[in-house]
């Protein structure tokens, strides 16, 4: 499959002055002393064309720094990047005729006018005719169903519908990746779930590579086949989503439906906890690294009389909490 | 080829936008006809109690010569800094950092489209208005007059840009201008003539105003004066000269403007 970007030890610093409280204000203001922090550090990464990944983190991990410097929008510090074969420093406009980004939390459209007008409008920053721009617009009405709000001001719209419509706009001269930042970002679930289902269809029906950031594990889990978790500007995971919860969590749930309520709860051996206790129900965690699951309950099941047992994984919330939580500084 | 039609597009929507918010036109059209309208009535009392005449200068040619300011500044250009600093600050660059845009260009088209609408509509208003109160000046009745203004607005028009891009791109260092640019903003406003015609001004004063490039991207002030058709050569040549010096300033700048990008936020 075709490489499409290409990321070789990326670093980026940024400097800022800080206010030196033992020195008088003289200094501060001609000798200031000035800290750098390391905003993405040694980041290596391939991405294959139809790629859908997530890359997450927590906050200040480096995720929208790295985004930035892929579309040409910061310089990076150290290390090459190759966006579709460009490097995004020095071909800042030639890659954005190819690229498409959506700043969840920043709109690129008209406010004050409807949306054909920004339609119009970045069909003729991307330099398409009259035809090609009506056309495009029809297509991209048509699979985000915008028909019913393509004429109302932007700022009267829904923030859901506005998504929608940031995202059709920058669809609009057919980008071969997508950078989306948070692209759910203050959305309901039906709005979140709609917004998926869109980016699926036009990663498979147009080949778009999908490059996105989110906060959200339902973006990732439905959305994403390959995540990449980035903490304190430096990569700690890159794997298929489904692997994750294998590889990182040693840890599985066994929910006891109780016949009766209990108020005393026995000790249980070591590697198997309680996770919740609820009257007739509880919740035991079991480290895994320590018993198999047919070993905990082996061990678990004389203490309690049990109506039910259910056996299931931790969620990919929890995953990718505690990931974040392992790589803390 | 491109670029010409991506302006004109910019334009379009720009005013598009503004006439979709008729109310902003009024108060902005208000706001300046007030302005104007007490400075003309002090200037018609102190020309009235001097006799009529100062320097030289009547009402009348003072009238016509602090409309084109007021006029001249309902084009807002001077709203290209704080445009400017507003993208750095909310980190709105980023996302015209992302289209096949040059930033700058990109900033100018808008900031000249935006202020357009008004500018007609107040130049018309105005220019109705003051024919009925004043009448209009000799020297306004010349084609000599209407080339030499074309001249001279495109000309200022492109060296405020100039003027307000440099104090803006700024921002990419310091982040908030607003101290730098109300300096050079209250320059701008004392030495186009806004508070006192340029024909007033005491020798030095003047001097300043023609040789700075503050006073020379108002140089539109200067059309109404007898003095015009001598002197139109060498204001041009001072207007020219800053936009070169200011054009190579911006031009450094913003090539170094866009390393310095560090959006807030992220």
């Amino acid at each position: 499959m075709k490489k499409i970007v290409e990321i070789n030890n990326l670093s980026k610093s940024f400097s800022f002055t800080v206010k030196n409280k033992s020195a008088g204000f003289l200094r501060n203001l001609f000798s200031p002393e000035s800290r750098t922090v390391e905003a993405v550090k040694n980041v290596s990464l391939k991405i294959n064309e139809g790629e859908r990944i997530a890359f997450i983190g927590p906050n200040g991990a480096g995720k929208s720094t790295t985004i930035k410097m892929l579309t040409g929008i910061l310089y990076p510090t150290e290390g090459s990047v190759s966006v579709l074969g460009l490097d995004p420093t020095k071909d800042r406009k030639k890659l954005a005729y190819q690229i498409g980004t959506v700043f969840g939390q920043r709109s690129q459209l008209f406010p004050n006018l409807p949306l054909t007008d920004s339609f119009e409008f970045f069909g003729v920053m991307y330099d398409l005719s009259k035809s090609e721009i009506q056309e495009r617009t029809n297509e991209l009405v048509s699979l985000f169903d915008l028909s019913s709000f393509m004429d109302q001001p932007v700022r009267k719209l829904s923030l859901g519908q506005r998504m929608r419509a940031e995202i059709a706009a920058s669809l609009i001269h057919k980008p071969k990746i997508i950078f989306l930042d948070e692209p759910t970002i203050g959305l309901d679930v039906v709005a979140k779930k709609a917004l998926r289902e869109l980016l699926i269809k036009i990663n498979k029906e147009e080949k778009t590579t999908i490059f996105l950031t989110s906060h959200d594990v339902g973006d990732i889990e439905s959305l994403c086949e390959r995540t990449v978790i980035i903490n304190h500007g430096s990569v700690v995971a890159d794997m298929a989503t489904s692997e994750l919860g294998k590889t990182f969590v040693h840890e599985k749930y066994i929910d006891l439906l109780l016949e009766e309520k209990m108020s005393n709860y026995p000790e249980l051996p070591e590697g198997i906890k309680y996770s919740e206790k609820q009257g007739d129900k509880i919740t035991l965690s079991v480290d895994l690294r320590k018993h198999s699951v047919s070993d905990a309950l082996q061990k678990v099941l004389p203490f309690f009389a049990v109506l039910d047992i259910d056996v299931y994984n931790v969620d990919l919330e929890t995953v990718i909490r505690e990931m974040y939580e392992a790589t803390k500084a | 080829m491109k670029q010409l039609r991506l302006s004109k597009t910019i334009i379009i929507m720009m005013i598009r936008d503004r006439i979709a918010y008729p109310g902003r036109l009024i108060v902005d059209t208000f706001g300046i006809a007030a302005r104007c309208g007490v400075l003309l009535i002090l200037y018609w009392y102190i020309f009235n109690v001097k006799g009529g005449e100062i320097n030289g200068v009547t009402f009348q040619i003072t009238s016509w010569s602090m409309f084109l300011y007021f006029a001249f500044m309902t084009l807002r250009l001077r709203d290209l800094a704080s445009s400017i600093m507003q993208d750095i600050k909310s980190g709105t660059v980023e996302i015209l950092l992302s289209k096949p845009v040059h930033y700058l260009s990109y900033r100018v088209w808008w900031q000249f489209g935006a202020g357009l609408y008004p500018f007609f509509v107040a130049a018309i208003l105005g220019t109705v208005a003051l024919t009925f109160l004043v009448g209009i000046p000799a020297t306004m009745s010349s084609s000599f007059f209407f080339l030499s203004l074309v001249g001279v607005f495109i000309l200022s028009s492109i060296l405020s840009l100039l003027i307000y891009a440099a104090v803006g791109l700024l921002s990419f260092w310091i982040e908030d201008i607003k101290p730098l640019y109300w300096i050079v903003d209250k320059a701008v406003m004392i030495l186009g003539g806004s508070y006192l015609p340029v024909a007033l001004f005491p020798p030095l004063m003047y001097k300043i105003a023609i040789w700075s490039p503050f006073g020379a991207s108002q140089f539109i002030t200067h059309t109404v004066y007898e003095t015009w058709k001598q002197s139109y050569l060498e204001m041009f040549g001072i207007q020219l000269t800053w936009i070169f010096i200011l054009g190579f300033i911006v031009t450094v700048m913003f090539s170094r403007a866009h390393k310095k990008v560090s959006v807030n936020g992220g």
